[in-house]
């Protein structure tokens, strides 16, 4: 197919990208578009906090909470984070991988995630947070 | 690298547009893929994101971002002409181009649907060619090759209306020069100098070359980039606003060709989603009595239904308040409603179909593997994921579901930040990518050349 000559020259100003740092990379401009998208979810999130601690609000801590915890799963989102590991799943101790939250004075082999860890982009941010596994009562 | 490749996907809601080396399917390097950032002459937002949207003000036609605040400010009774799309891929496009705009859209009742679309393709074209401009790899290019994405037509008939739509970008072209750059500030352009310079366009489109890719194509292409001897066979469940369509595609080398007997198209697609989420939280809000009550509920639930779905393909739940009430909708409601189940089913029997037939095709070829991707918005519903991975075709042939985001987005040189907006960008990018063996059609205007004949 024939192709379009590129117009030479460079576009007149009014005309260039409004927003972006003159010399923001690709990865930089397309960091700054997924803040754009998670910029609202993360001020939600802080109204929603406000409310929580101030107690003065007909909704319940619990529904509050649910929404909280929406506001800030929809800003990781947009900013690429993963979750690592399902709460509470067992999964054999690794300490490069695991953290305790109350650490046990002997390590045990099987632990259960109590809080996701966090990942962005192949790197870990937060460390998934563990505790032992409780025994069941047998009889 | 001086010879690249552009394509545009005007979607429903957001136009985007990326570039790519010519050269791209051959020497395919992560690095060199451009998104552009046509939603840079907008003040805030996305960035690569540009609203489709054009509205008809008292004496301004406003564009994109400007648009929908206006039509915001309006009130219910003015809209801003959006979902472009749609109206291209309509199967009797020069019938949907010749209806006049409804008066929610133009009260003037002086504009055809075709005068508006040629006016955003003018904003689109202008913003485009800035962003291109500013993109310091594209702005080199000694030549450009330009493409559209659009879902397969209806009709069939590819080539006919394709030469409509380049048509309405050749006008376009010509009007946005004659408009200049005003096109893309906020205050848009006024009425008069469109009724000066709009039938003028018309009457002397500019010559406009141009490919088209349909959308399973542009997915095919690139999920399968990169990939060793692999994407020979691929079926894609795409499930946009509109319809749910699943398409099989064989590759042959760079060439890529639909099976279009396998080719399904389900009526139900996102925007069913969304009526049956509605209607879960209507039931499940037992305090909303009165018809206003229901309606200001319903319109509260249609506001946020992106997140909503977001929130409850990701996380199984979403939690909506509204008017003091908190109400919850779990995507365990979704997969027990009656309409739902019923769409499941069809969807599957057209899933498995259009699988048994690229099957058939594999086998014929000696080949053993299909890959399965799903694109548009349902590829995150989990409904659509479990379809693709679960799923098996027939004796020998593997299926392998790849994912909906590509594993190139992840390379270290976007440093995690193409990843998250991949889904929205992906078209085209797909579009950018793709050989020209894959283009469903080329070709041009070329009014002058034509005179003279």
């Amino acid at each position: 197919m024939p192709a379009v000559k590129a117009k030479p020259g460079r576009p007149k100003k009014s005309a260039a990208p409004k927003r972006a740092a003159p010399r923001a990379s690709l990865a930089d401009a397309l960091g700054q578009a997924a803040w754009a998208e998670a910029d609202s979810a993360l001020a939600e999130a802080l109204a929603l906090c406000d409310e929580a601690i101030s107690g003065a609000t007909d909704v319940d801590q619990a529904a509050l909470l649910d929404l909280l915890s929406q506001s800030l799963a929809r800003a990781a989102r947009k900013r690429g984070f993963t979750r690592l590991g399902a709460l509470g799943a067992k999964e054999a101790f690794d300490r490069k991988r695991h953290d305790f939250t109350n650490p046990p004075k002997r390590t045990p082999k099987t632990v259960r995630i109590v809080a996701r860890g966090v990942a962005r982009a192949g790197e870990t941010l937060v460390k998934t947070r563990v505790g032992p596994v409780r025994r069941t009562g047998k009889k | 690298m001086s010879a690249w490749t552009l394509c545009v996907d005007f979607g429903t809601a957001y136009s985007k547009a990326a570039a790519a080396p010519r050269n791209a399917w051959s020497r395919f390097d992560p690095a060199s893929v451009r998104p552009l950032m046509i939603g840079g002459v907008q003040e805030t937002g996305n960035a690569f994101l540009l609203e489709s949207a054009v509205f008809v003000d008292d004496d301004r036609i406003l564009f994109g971002r400007a648009a929908m605040a206006r039509a915001e400010e309006a009130g219910r009774k003015r809209m801003a002409l959006r979902s472009f799309k749609t109206l291209l891929s309509v199967s009797d496009l020069d019938r949907a181009l010749n209806t006049s705009a409804p008066a929610s859209v133009d009260p003037h009742r002086i504009f055809q649907m075709r005068d508006l679309i040629v006016l955003y393709l003018a904003y689109l074209l202008s913003a485009v060619d800035a962003a291109a401009a500013y993109d310091p790899m594209v702005r080199d290019a000694t030549s450009i090759e330009r493409r559209y994405a659009a879902p397969a037509w209806r009709s069939g008939d590819s080539a006919g209306m394709h030469q409509s739509i380049v048509r309405l970008f050749g006008e376009a072209e010509t009007l946005r020069h004659a408009v200049g750059d005003q096109i893309l500030e906020p205050e848009g352009i006024s009425i008069q100098a469109v009724s000066d310079l709009l039938p003028k366009a018309m009457a002397e489109p500019a010559p406009y070359e141009m490919g088209l890719i349909f959308e399973a194509t542009a997915a095919a292409a690139y999920t399968s980039i990169g990939l060793p001897d692999s994407g020979a066979h691929l079926i894609v469940v795409d499930m946009g606003a509109g319809t749910t369509d699943i398409a099989a595609l064989a590759r042959s080398g760079a060439r890529l060709s639909e099976l279009p007997e396998a080719r399904v198209t389900l009526k139900q697609a996102g925007d069913f989603i969304d009526s049956v989420i509605a209607n879960i939280v209507l039931a499940n809000s037992r305090w909303a009595k009165t018809q206003a009550q229901q309606t200001e509920l319903w319109r509260a639930v249609q506001r946020h239904m992106r997140d909503i779905k977001e929130a409850v393909f990701e996380e199984g739940r979403a939690t909506l308040r509204h008017e003091g009430k908190v109400i919850s909708v779990q995507m365990r409601d979704i997969e027990r409603d009656r309409d739902f189940k019923e769409f499941m089913k069809g969807l599957a029997s057209a899933y498995q179909f259009g699988l048994e037939v690229l099957r058939d095709d594999v086998m014929a070829r000696g080949r053993t593997e299909i890959q399965a991707i799903a694109v548009g918005g349902g590829a995150a519903a989990p409904f659509i994921r479990e379809l693709i991975k679960k799923t098996k075709a027939r004796g020998n042939t593997r299926v392998t579901a790849r994912p909906a985001t590509p594993d190139w987005a992840h390379a270290r040189e976007f440093r995690g930040n193409l990843a998250p907006v991949f889904p929205q960008l992906a078209i085209s990018i797909g579009g950018a990518l793709a050989p020209e063996q894959m283009l469903a059609a080329q070709g041009g205007i070329n009014p002058r050349a034509d005179a003279q004949t």
